[in-house]
């Protein structure tokens, strides 16, 4: 394998941290929205932590792994595709972050209504469902997913 | 030109990828939650991977078909390995969540956690294969 290979490979392997560690926390999300009490939908929110490390090391790689196959491969410092994708890189982790935030917030009021009776509560369901929360979520999905139509069109 | 570039060649690629990382997110996500002691999420996290395995199987063999790989190299040998043997370890793990949910047994919950370990290793090592281009 060149070295080429290599930076190829990890840039790949970050890449499949980033979108599984990112996939997983949408399921485990998917799976607390479903579940009726609020000490289950706490847990399952909970478990999204865990997976945290996994997305950050993805983050990291696919950037800087990224950035130096450009340098590498001898990509002109103006390709346009490969600036595209930076910016839905940071957009990507901006709306990922805000989602998240959102996520801790259900969390926060799933712990304290499990700790109150854990009965099931309209007020987590509306929380859990809030459009704009999912909304972002989404947008962030949307930003990875293009990421991936760049990476493997190269316009 | 740019229409007839997107459209042929890079479908099969974008879809064999995407099929592979939703299916790497679902393995993690049952994993997670089978180590943790949940049967039905378990189950159902095994169940959003079938389809992301057709769609990384499906386009996979359509690649192998339009790029006719003279002597199959070592790194298409090894993704085709992960992928039949996966198939079957994910059939399998499916079918012991089941068994799970149905008898709340704890051994079936760390033989569905087992398998979900073993398969996500199959998973990485076919994706280090296929993108080193090893061999």
């Amino acid at each position: 394998m060149t070295g080429n290979d290599w930076l190829i490979m990890l840039h790949v392997a970050s890449a499949f941290l980033f979108v599984g560690g990112s996939v997983a926390a949408g399921i485990l999300n998917w799976l607390a929205i479903r579940s009726e009490r609020p000490s289950e939908t706490a847990a399952l929110l909970r478990l999204i932590r865990v997976l945290l490390p996994v997305i950050y090391v993805g983050v990291l790689g696919t950037l800087v792994f990224g950035i130096w196959l450009w340098h590498r491969l001898g990509f002109g410092i103006g390709t346009g595709w490969l600036w595209a994708a930076v910016v839905l890189w940071l957009a990507a982790n901006a709306l990922g972050g805000i989602g998240g935030r959102h996520q801790e917030r259900s969390r926060e009021l799933a712990e304290r209504l499990a700790g109150e009776g854990d009965a099931p509560s309209a007020e987590l369901r509306a929380l859990l469902t809030d459009r704009t929360g999912l909304a972002v979520s989404y947008a962030a999905g949307a930003a990875t997913l293009a990421i991936l139509v760049l990476m493997i069109w190269k316009p | 030109m740019t229409l007839l570039a997107f459209s042929r060649p890079f479908w099969p690629l974008f879809l064999h990828v995407l099929g592979a990382m939703l299916l790497y997110g679902a393995v993690i996500a049952a994993l997670v939650v089978a180590a943790t002691g949940r049967a039905r999420a378990t189950l159902t996290s095994l169940i959003v991977a079938v389809p992301c395995f057709v769609l990384l199987r499906v386009f996979a063999q359509i690649i192998l078909n339009d790029e006719n790989y003279a002597k199959d190299p070592t790194w298409v040998g090894i993704g085709f390995m992960a992928s039949d043997l996966g198939l079957l370890i994910l059939l399998v793990s499916i079918g012991v969540a089941f068994w799970w949910t149905r008898s709340g047994k704890a051994v079936a919950g760390r033989i569905a956690a087992g398998l979900s370990a073993v398969y996500l290793v199959l998973l990485t090592v076919a994706m280090l294969a296929m993108s080193g281009k090893w061999g």
